[in-house]
């Protein structure tokens, strides 16, 4: 074996890190310094003629009493309400997307068999489908003459105003929304579970049920965890699902109340001071999300 | 005892035994549950959507209603897209931010994936771990921090197009260097050290051997890139500026709350047709790409080059 | 494997991260770059002057106290004569379909440029949009309540006359105002009262309060607010008797005045937003707070077959508790083509064109010629909606939102923040 070229190490050593400073550059400039400025806005201890807040770029100016009043708002004063609201609407909804994702991705990732290519295209169609189309089409339906009230009318009940603050309907929404995003890490863990260790437990005789809860269940746990998490996130954050299929104060969610202090007034220390919160709760399975994938990584490695 | 007489016995004591398994424990049975829950998924999932294309040759202003066919709503009812220079703007915003996403952020994310995956060093895996965050960041707290950056500290950077192309890349970086990575790793080291003995520079050794490995990936992040900032709102909506810069997105989630009629699904049908006809163009692209390489595999290339 | 330190293939192979003087001084270097940046940032980042005690450092305008909106130096008028800009984008910042597209189609082929309108549902989103650095508008359309802040900190450019003659259509109450006397930064747009458009075909009965229609759990999931918080705080204060100060700056005035709008979240699941004038008549709305000109309009949005006989407008009887408000129309700073600014301006006084934008968009022009009585006997407003027309009487003895302090700003803000929140 040929002695390691000095020269050459040296060369390469050098050039895996140009190629990824640009990259890198780039995060840091557009990812974490905007995140500074949500701290400096949240923790601004002045406003101008606007109502609007300075920014505290200094962390020796920062003033926490707007954080502490968000924070106070949100345990126990108007605000806990749409936090808990939040957090109802993102468990319910990934019930439902767990109910009918995992089904699906199973059987499109194991016994759709020669129509494979057909079902997983079809599944994968709504992500190149805009989101805010989706949700238009369903508008569509739930108006008060359109095609749902219709159908449910054939079997004799009254029409149901869908789209006045109804928390079903966002919740469905939602399911329906986030379902696609859902589906897709779950089949690909699906995908990889060796089809001769099911084969073998079938041929030791235990039942379908069975095999499923022994084995593929255990196998698809990464893919399921990881499916959860990135639906989950964003959903936490979801604002625009809300006011188009209700616009109701009722259904308030946590990122309707951002939006409304960030672009709909001045109060943007508010909204800052919001953001803040929503990502320290997040960043509980922002952070367990990261582990676990440097954890695959590595063992890839 | 002879053998034949016992044989005879056991046939004759125990016929072969065609025990009925019930269905729930058949191993082998067709999946009828699980084939049903998918196809109504993907009825629930796809149809709604074809009834708003439907919608949107309606012969009246209900979308709700079905008054007629007509293509009143494309050309040219009051308001409809002939008549609305607003709704064409919004789907040439949408169709060009996304390309030029993909131009930006694709090569970012490429070099960005080949230097964490193979650059060893603590900094690295610090940068790897920024550069995940953003998928899992939920949009609204990148399009705040973005807003109020861009507003309070970069005030060199309008809002509009180029707040929004810088505000799109961020978030598809992460996206490219998933995809591009896990190729990669798959693909290990040795095609390019085989390529470096045979003396070529590294970069050489990338630029000939490892890039057209990889190019079914970048094809890939390249398709999704240009599908999520197609269907980006969230960003757009903080950091759009003003009319001239409304994405589909924006449009639509406008309009809903204001007086929508079916122009509306005609935009969106529109911008259905526009990235489906983008997804076939990558797809044709890539096959002839693949063709014109034929079954030439990197060492066949690498004997070339040497 | 070789085992000799010596060899660089054993090193590469050590097991674990170890905290070697390198990665220690780098860190430090990172973090002295980290904290003597944010001394950098806070430089050459955005900081405005800090507002003590929350007192406007300016007049505040009142009908009795009106204000001569200062000109200043770094700010001055454009010149006389200049030619009209043309090519590329005439930008709006206005509430939306509040213009008629044919009119500003017109103009825009009449000059070659494209006009565009970037929309906003209430002034604070219109000062945001406004303020954005870089942003370029032309024209923008903003109420007394915010005129003092937006000339103070320059975000208006004062006009020059010679470009505007049709201002002399305009009634004289409006060609000097108490909140722009002698007219230098703005010229009234429309002038419009609040109050509640509703189904005639739907609503049993009116009581004597037409505001408690929104009280009323008969129409639940079909009730709206203004989505503006001194419209819907305002309406509440009055309807309650809390207060006929719709300006006030009593905290516990505004926070019961909130608190009973809290109440229509669970009572009729309130919802809000500025569209009366195509939710009435669709259906999607049975009652809805408006302004007068939403009924008006409302005719043109009626799907096929449906009369205007089931439009209806509610205001209150007594003149002293009707809201009344105008919009101006005021040039942007920033605005890239100032002179096609105010020939626009000019043709929103005409007589003609605004005649066909009040056609449009239902809202009267306070143009002398067009009187409330001529708009009527010109058949664009029905008999049952002629409540909603605003006479010049109406002016002198309605009331109408000024601008505050700072401070009461924010207190009314943080209220409707709440209720947004749900409660």
């Amino acid at each position: 074996m040929a002695k390691p070229d000095i020269r050459h190490d040296r060369a390469t050593r050098r050039l895996w890190p140009a190629l990824a400073l640009p990259g890198t550059f780039w995060l840091i400039a557009l990812f974490l310094v905007p995140f500074y400025a949500v701290m400096a806005v949240a923790f601004s201890g002045s406003i101008n003629i606007f109502g609007e807040p300075n920014p505290a770029w200094n962390p020796l100016d920062w003033q926490f009493a707007t954080f502490r009043q968000v924070f106070t708002d949100s345990v126990t004063g108007p605000y806990q309400e749409v936090w808990i609201r939040t957090g109802i609407y993102s468990v319910c909804a990934l019930l439902i997307c767990t109910a009918v994702g995992y089904p699906v991705a199973y059987y499109t990732a194991r016994l759709a068999g020669k129509r494979r290519g057909l079902v997983l295209a079809l599944i994968l169609a709504p992500w190149w489908i805009n989101y805010i189309t989706r949700m238009l089409a369903w508008v569509n339906l739930l108006q008060d003459d359109g095609y749902v009230n219709k159908v449910i009318g054939i079997f004799g009940f009254a029409p149901v105003s869908w789209l006045s603050g109804s928390s079903f309907t966002v919740v469905m929404a939602l399911a329906y929304g986030y379902l696609p995003y859902f589906i897709i890490p779950l089949f690909a863990s699906l995908d990889r579970i060796d089809p001769r260790l099911l084969e073998a437990s079938r041929d030791l005789g235990m039942s379908p049920v069975r095999t499923f809860l022994r084995v593929t269940l255990p196998l698809s746990k990464m893919g399921l965890i990881t499916a959860l998490v990135i639906t989950a996130l964003p959903m936490a954050g979801d604002y625009y699902t809300n006011t188009i299929v209700s616009g109701s104060p009722k259904t308030n969610m946590v990122g309707n109340q951002i939006e409304l202090f960030l672009l709909q007034g001045p109060l943007k220390n508010y909204g800052a001071a919001l953001v803040l919160l929503l990502s320290l709760v997040l960043m509980f399975f922002m952070a367990y999300y990261l582990i676990l994938t440097q954890r695959a990584a590595r063992d890839a490695q | 005892m002879t053998r034949t007489d016992v044989a005879t016995r056991v046939e004759a004591e125990s016929p072969p035994a065609k025990r009925r398994v019930p269905p729930w424990r058949n191993p082998w049975r067709r999946p009828y549950v699980l084939w049903t829950i998918t196809w109504l998924y993907i009825l629930w999932s796809l149809v709604p959507v074809l009834i708003a294309v439907q919608f949107s040759f309606n012969d009246g202003r209900s979308r709700s209603t079905w008054q007629g066919f007509s293509t009143q709503w494309y050309c040219c009812a009051e308001g409809s897209i002939g008549e609305d220079p607003s709704l064409l703007l919004a789907l040439k915003n949408s169709l060009i931010l996304g390309a030029a996403t993909v131009l930006v952020a694709t090569p970012l994310g490429v070099a960005l994936a080949m230097g964490l995956t193979r650059w060893r060093s603590r900094s690295s895996r610090v940068a790897n771990g920024i550069a995940l965050v953003p998928l899992v960041t939920p949009e609204i707290v990148l399009g705040s921090a973005l807003y109020l950056v861009m507003v309070n500290l970069y005030q060199f950077v309008p809002l509009g197009r180029p707040a929004m192309l810088l505000g799109h890349v961020t978030f598809s970086v992460s996206y490219v260097l998933v995809i591009v990575r896990s190729r990669l790793l798959s693909i290990g080291g040795d095609y390019e050290e085989a390529a470096r003995d045979l003396g070529a520079s590294p970069m050489q050794a990338i630029r000939t051997v490892l890039i057209p490995l990889l190019m079914p990936s970048i094809f890939a992040s390249a398709m999704i890139v240009f599908a999520t900032s197609l269907d980006d709102f969230v960003v757009s909506q903080f950091l759009f500026g003003d009319a001239s810069n409304i994405t589909v997105p924006i449009k639509l989630y406008n309009a809903v709350r204001a007086s929508p009629t079916p122009a509306l699904n005609a935009l969106a049908t529109l911008l259905l047709v526009g990235s489906f006809l983008a997804l076939i163009l990558a797809f044709v692209g890539l096959r002839t790409r693949r063709r014109g390489r034929g079954t030439r595999s990197a060492l066949e290339d690498l004997a070339d080059y040497g | 494997m070789s085992f000799d330190p010596a060899d660089p293939a054993f090193r590469r192979r050590r097991p674990g991260p170890r905290l070697s003087r390198r990665d220690v001084l780098r860190g430090g270097l990172w973090l002295g770059v980290g904290i003597g940046a944010a001394p950098i940032l806070s430089a050459c980042g955005g900081s405005g002057t800090s507002v003590e005690g929350g007192k406007a450092p300016y007049p505040l305008a009142r009908p009795d106290k009106p204000v001569t909106l200062p000109l200043k130096d770094s700010n001055p008028p454009i010149d006389d004569g200049l030619d009209p800009e043309t090519g590329g984008t005439f930008q709006i910042l206005n509430y939306d379909q509040y213009m008629a597209p044919g009119v500003m189609k017109d103009f825009g082929d009449q000059h070659g440029v494209q006009v565009q309108v970037t929309p906003y549902s209430n002034y604070d989103e219109m000062l945001a949009k406004i303020r954005t650095p870089g942003e370029s508008f032309d024209l923008v359309f903003p109420g007394p309540s915010v005129l003092s802040k937006m000339v103070y900190t320059e975000l208006i450019q004062p006009m020059n006359h010679s470009y505007v003659p049709n201002l002399k259509n305009v009634w004289p109450e409006f060609q000097d105002p108490w909140y722009d006397r002698e007219a230098r930064y703005t010229v009234p747009y429309t002038i419009y009262g609040t109050g509640v458009f509703y189904r005639a075909d739907r609503v049993t009965s009116i009581p004597d309060n037409g505001y408690d229609l929104m009280w009323d759990e008969a129409y639940a999931g079909k009730v709206y607010l203004l989505d503006d918080l001194q419209e819907a705080i305002g309406m509440s204060l009055l309807r309650n008797g809390i207060s006929t100060d719709i300006n006030t700056s009593n905290a516990a005035d505004v926070q019961e005045a909130t608190d009973s709008l809290i109440d229509l979240i669970d009572l009729v699941n309130v919802k809000t937003d500025v569209s009366a004038y195509s939710e009435v008549p669709e259906g999607t709305a049975t009652i809805h707070q408006c302004w007068s000109g939403d009924p008006i309009a409302g005719q043109y949005y009626l799907p096929k077959g449906e009369t205007t006989d089931v439009l209806a407008y509610w205001r209150p009887d007594d003149i002293s508790e009707y809201v009344i408000g105008s919009d101006n129309i005021a040039i942007p700073k920033s605005a890239s083509k100032p002179v096609l600014s105010h020939l626009m301006i000019n043709d929103l006084l005409d007589n003609q064109i605004g005649l066909r934008n009040f056609g449009w968009n239902g809202y009267q022009p306070p143009l002398t010629k067009l009187s409330a009585q001529y708009l009527i006997d010109q058949g664009y407003i029905p008999e049952n909606l002629m409540n909603a027309v605003v006479r010049r009487e109406d002016l002198d003895s309605g009331l109408t939102f000024y601008e505050t302090e700072p401070s009461t700003e924010a207190l009314w803000r943080q209220n409707w923040a709440r209720f947004k929140a749900g409660g």
